[in-house]
């Protein structure tokens, strides 16, 4: 007589997934936050005719207390242009996309050097402003 | 004599969790992305040449200061200033004579700024930046 062998399947294990997933998740998030400025304390001025704008390769921004930051970090205007150089590299040109946020009560002496720092590396601003309320 | 039945420990399924957590995150993330910004997009040539400066002698003025903004020598209020540039540019057919040269005074607000740029943006106009340290850079 002959006696049949037991049948043993291998499966991939699937529990897993998920944490696996998030984990995953979780390290992106970390890296996306790299150019996170959300600490920077700053009012937009307001404006009407506004654009939607895309995705900026770097954000430079001008607090309430009137300090210049790159990607959230604070920077001095003389280091602003060879960084810029250094994250806008060889893109073309209408692509080198930087976010310039500026606190509405900030004055020309601190806002003109840093856009003539932007313009030094070759970069497209783009002012960030608040629309204007429409009135209903 | 009525005997007490032993209490079941029943665990809520754990094994989902993480999916769930998974699926919050991306709805955060989904929610956070979506947020889109506004702004005012101008293009910033490098540094000009001191050659071209001689050119933009003959181009216009703006003098901007907190309290008036300065055409060609007259103090405008910015919706009076609007028309006149508008006008001024009109004329002017050659983009190199669309040049609008502006020099601000150091205490002049990002405010104020921003709305003559605007202005000149909308009027056709190139914006030209007159540093106190005699450097020009053009914005479009």
């Amino acid at each position: 007589m002959k006696l049949a062998r037991k049948k043993f399947t291998a499966s991939v294990p699937s529990f897993a997934m998920g944490d696996i997933a998030f984990l995953l998740l979780i390290f992106f998030v970390i890296l996306a936050r790299v150019q996170d400025d959300s600490h920077v304390q700053w009012d937009p001025a307001i404006l009407p005719d506004l654009k939607m704008i895309g995705a900026p390769l770097a954000s430079v921004a001008i607090d309430s207390g009137y300090k210049t930051y790159l990607n959230g970090e604070e920077i001095s205007n003389g280091q602003l242009t060879p960084r810029l150089n250094a994250i806008l590299g060889e893109t073309p040109a209408g692509q080198r996309n930087i976010s310039f946020k500026v606190h509405k009560e900030a004055q020309a002496r601190h806002f003109e050097p840093v856009i003539q720092a932007i313009g030094e590396a070759g970069g497209d601003l783009i002012h960030i402003l608040e629309p204007e309320p429409t009135e209903p | 004599m009525k005997l007490r039945r032993g209490q079941l420990l029943v665990d809520p399924p754990a094994s989902s969790s993480s999916d769930i957590a998974f699926i919050l995150i991306i709805f955060f993330l989904v929610c956070a992305s979506v947020q889109p910004e506004t702004g005012l997009p101008q293009f910033l040539p490098r540094t000009e040449a001191k050659e071209e400066k001689k050119e933009q002698s003959k181009n216009l003025e703006v003098s901007i200061t907190p309290s008036n903004i300065v055409l060609n020598g007259s103090p405008l209020k910015l919706p009076e200033f609007s028309k006149r540039i508008l006008v001024a540019l009109q004329a002017k057919t050659r983009p190199q004579d669309k040049v609008v040269v502006v020099k601000s005074t150091p205490d002049t607000p990002y405010d104020q700024w921003i709305r003559v740029s605007q202005a000149i943006d909308n009027a056709g106009g190139t914006l030209t930046l007159e540093l106190e340290s005699e450097r020009t850079i053009t914005v479009d």
